[in-house]
């Protein structure tokens, strides 16, 4: 037993750290919640420059092939920002869903792509009125001589206003989960990405209309072998994103405990009131609820042992612990947290961004004892 | 990072000596729930006898130094020893001795080597079992605040006070306590601590009958105790850590009892409840089939798997000499508020079932039952969990000029 990262993984850590404070502070991330797109081409260019979206691929396409527990690391850094941009969708989520569904010629083409930067990656799943299972699935591409043409939408798409590329799961059978996987240009003709407004973070709607798609470029080659894949690739990529919460949760304790320390009402530090301390204690078991049970499941991935309760878990704890912290960090601050330039909301509009996406706490909750065989 | 201890040949060696051992050794009626005062009294005599047994092997204390007579086994050997003692429903030490495991860590931190010498080695080898006497009629969370007096007289100090809520049934040998040794002194700075025995002339102990105690060990499950002092003459020998040098002691024990040392090995409720709930039916369907159930369960298996979680990270963190800050408290604030959450959890997930001990439609054991009182009680002893709040906000630097450091601890 040993709980400690290892040398390197602390490295990664105090280099992500500072590339993030260097390149993405406070003021940034406040001004980038305003743009249609979650992508900085500055920043995403020295990103990957070291590496980071490739940090799943594997070496034989380019990718520096880290353990998830070292990919959790990094995706905590990037988690205090929050620094959005598709680091998740193309680098995680995109990239292991490639490398799940698609044959060895399409991990060719698109993987060192994805690794260097030059492709990015969004994750199309959800129709409108749906949820996340199989069922969520209801596009039905229509298949014309030796291409799919599609005509419909997808809702709640991370960064697809960013990608250059989307895959997009579609229906082509009667069957609970005969769902294929289209690779889809992102700017070709008849594909429109939206940035929806409100209090969600790049939660984009893509529309197709008449949007012809070779066959080629149905990862793997065959039809109804896409949920299947999927699933395989969000067993590993959930508690990556659960990592990224933990980083949010962590970013807005260090926010309050500073502020607690700072703020004077009644001549004292507001941290010596216990009703403010009861806060900041609320918010600390969130975040070590959400840590250590991101980091099991991490290292139950990592080490091979069957993890798909440890998984759900862990996105029902960093989900659930995300939104909880931002409430009781909103609680410490008072006026103070709600002024958008202090930071604490964009984190606060991440916290409900990421709690329902891909599976809201209570759904994976259901999916955890499933996964035990109660 | 890595989760499990994993095992050299010669570890599984060990486990193996230690399962072969057990399995001689430990008598089905051991476990047993007493049916009867006698019976209880019957089976708190085969756990001491068993302790003792454990303690010529150096088990019953497996981190104490050999020197004292403990078993200086490392942390791997030590795991290995407590799952398999957690294996066969037992606990180190197997019965209440609450005062000989805070009382004796503190004394290997703050004691001189002739008290190392004269208290540690019939603690760790199970010739003495120990109540802690802290709490005071007066002087609940406000530990500074003890008046049982201890006055210096010679040779001698003599003890006068009163302590409440301690201890267990069918007594002790030995009392770990802490006492005002300067009445007219500054606060925190009037307190010691001491090791005494508990069948001195002077002492009376007065049995309290209370809803419940927490799950602390005891063999009955509602027993805890008023202690008298009346002139009641101590040797200066049983005072450790300095006259009015407690409150610095004091931080040993209080670290310890508050979670710092974390904890290894399964939920023993948990499995029980939900083994209960598949085998139970209701309208025809088990209860871990019907989906309101399942919801809850989800949720009661959550915090059991946080609380494994923060354990396992306390003791790591001490085994490993980490440096700690709050860690210690927040095991004790979540272990203690999961539970009393969870009686509600449970009855709603069970029904009144829940509620009672009847052998033919209650819980097996009672085992709900117990927690259905437990889960209440145990948010107050070894520091309420308000009290684990203030502590864990002192060490993440709020409320306080300077952030407080957590306590020693060997």
């Amino acid at each position: 037993m040993d709980l400690a990262l290892t040398e390197s993984q602390e490295m990664l850590r105090s280099s992500a750290r500072s590339f993030v404070e260097r390149e993405a502070p406070t003021h940034t991330i406040v001004a980038l919640q305003r743009e249609p797109s979650s992508l900085v081409p500055a920043l995403w260019r020295k990103a990957a420059d070291v590496g980071w979206p490739g940090i799943l691929v594997p070496a034989e396409y380019g990718g520096s092939e880290s353990t998830l527990t070292d990919a959790g690391v990094l995706f905590e850094e990037l988690g205090r920002g929050p620094v959005p941009g598709p680091f998740f969708s193309s680098g995680v989520l995109g990239a292991l869903a490639v490398f799940e569904a698609a044959s060895a010629p399409q991990r060719s083409a698109i993987l060192p792509a994805v690794a260097h930067g030059e492709i990015i990656l969004g994750v199309a799943i959800t129709d409108p009125n749906t949820s996340w299972g199989p069922q969520a699935v209801t596009l039905r591409p229509q298949r014309v001589g030796d291409r799919y043409r599609l005509d419909g939408t997808k809702l709640f798409v991370s960064d697809a206003t960013a990608a250059t590329h989307l895959i997009v799961a579609v229906r082509t059978g009667d069957g609970p989960a005969d769902v294929s996987l289209l690779l889809v240009d992102a700017r070709a003709r008849g594909v429109r990405t939206r940035r929806l407004r409100g209090f969600l973070s790049w939660q984009d709607e893509v529309t197709f209309e008449g949007v012809d798609v070779d066959a080629t470029n149905l990862l793997g080659g065959r039809e109804g072998q896409g949920w299947a894949a999927l699933e395989r690739a969000l067993l590993r990529a959930l508690p990556v994103l659960c990592s990224f919460m933990v980083g949010g949760c962590q970013a807005v304790f260090d926010l309050s405990v500073k502020h607690s320390q700072q703020r004077v009402q009644f001549g004292v530090p507001i941290g010596k009131f216990q009703r403010v301390q009861d806060h900041i204690i609320r918010l600390v078991n969130h975040l070590d609820g959400a840590r250590w049970t991101t980091a099991e499941a991490l290292w139950k991935l990592d080490s091979g042992r069957p993890a798909a309760d440890a998984v759900h878990l862990a996105k029902a704890m960093a989900s659930e612990g995300y939104l909880e912290a931002c409430n009781a960090a909103h609680e410490v601050h008072a006026g103070q947290g709600s002024l958008t330039e202090y930071g604490l909301a964009a984190h606060t509009q991440m916290s409900r961004t990421l709690f329902a996406y891909l599976g809201d706490p209570r759904w994976h909750k259901r999916r955890m004892a499933n996964a035990l065989g109660w | 990072m890595d989760f499990e201890v994993t095992y050299t040949e010669e570890q599984q060696r060990f486990r193996r000596e230690v399962r072969a051992w057990l399995d001689a050794n430990v008598t089905p009626g051991l476990t047993r729930i007493p049916i009867s005062d006698e019976d209880s009294l019957l089976r708190y005599r085969e756990l001491r006898a068993f302790g003792r047994k454990l303690g010529g092997r150096g088990w019953l204390y497996p981190r104490a130094p050999q020197a004292y007579g403990g078993g200086e086994l490392d942390v791997d050997h030590t795991i290995i020893l407590e799952e398999e003692v957690d294996r066969v429903g037992l606990a180190l030490p197997p019965y209440y001795d609450s005062g000989g495991k805070l009382g004796s860590a503190t004394i290997l931190v703050w004691g001189t080597e002739a008290q190392k010498q004269v208290f540690l080695p019939p603690i760790y080898r199970g010739e003495v079992r120990t109540w802690q006497l802290l709490t005071e009629p007066g002087a609940g969370s406000d530990l500074a605040g003890v008046t049982t007096a201890a006055i210096r007289d010679g040779d001698e100090y003599v003890i006068n006070g009163q302590k409440i809520f301690v201890g267990s049934d069918h007594g002790a040998d030995r009392i770990w306590m802490i006492a005002c040794t300067n009445p007219g002194g500054a606060r925190h700075e009037n307190l010691s601590w001491f090791m005494i025995d508990a069948d001195l002339p002077g002492i009376t102990v007065q049995p309290m009958e209370l809803m419940g105690t927490g799950g602390e060990g005891g063999t009955d499950p509602v027993q805890k105790n008023t202690v008298f002092f009346d002139e009641v003459r101590v040797p200066a020998f049983a005072l450790v850590g300095g006259e009015n040098q407690g409150w610095k002691a004091a931080s040993t024990h209080l670290e310890l009892e508050h979670g710092a040392g974390g904890r290894i090995g399964r939920n023993r409720v948990w499995d029980r409840l939900l083994r209960y709930c598949q085998e139970t039916k209701r309208d025809g369907v088990p209860l871990s089939q019907n989906a309101d159930t399942r919801d809850l369960l989800a949720d009661i298996y959550i915090r059991t798997e946080v609380q494994r979680l923060f354990g396992l990270r306390n003791f790591w963190l001490t085994y490993a000499k980490r440096p700690r800050s709050y860690e210690g408290p927040q095991l004790s604030y979540y272990r203690k508020m999961a539970g009393l959450w969870m009686t509600g959890a449970i009855l709603e997930a069970v029904g009144p079932a829940a509620l009672t001990s009847d052998p033919t439609w209650g819980s097996p054991d009672g085992f709900l039952e117990l927690q259905q009182r437990n889960g209440i009680i145990a948010v107050h002893p070894g520091g309420t969990a308000d009290v684990q709040r203030v502590s864990m906000a002192r060490r993440i630097g709020i409320g306080r000029a300077a952030r407080e450091s957590a306590g020693t601890v060997h």
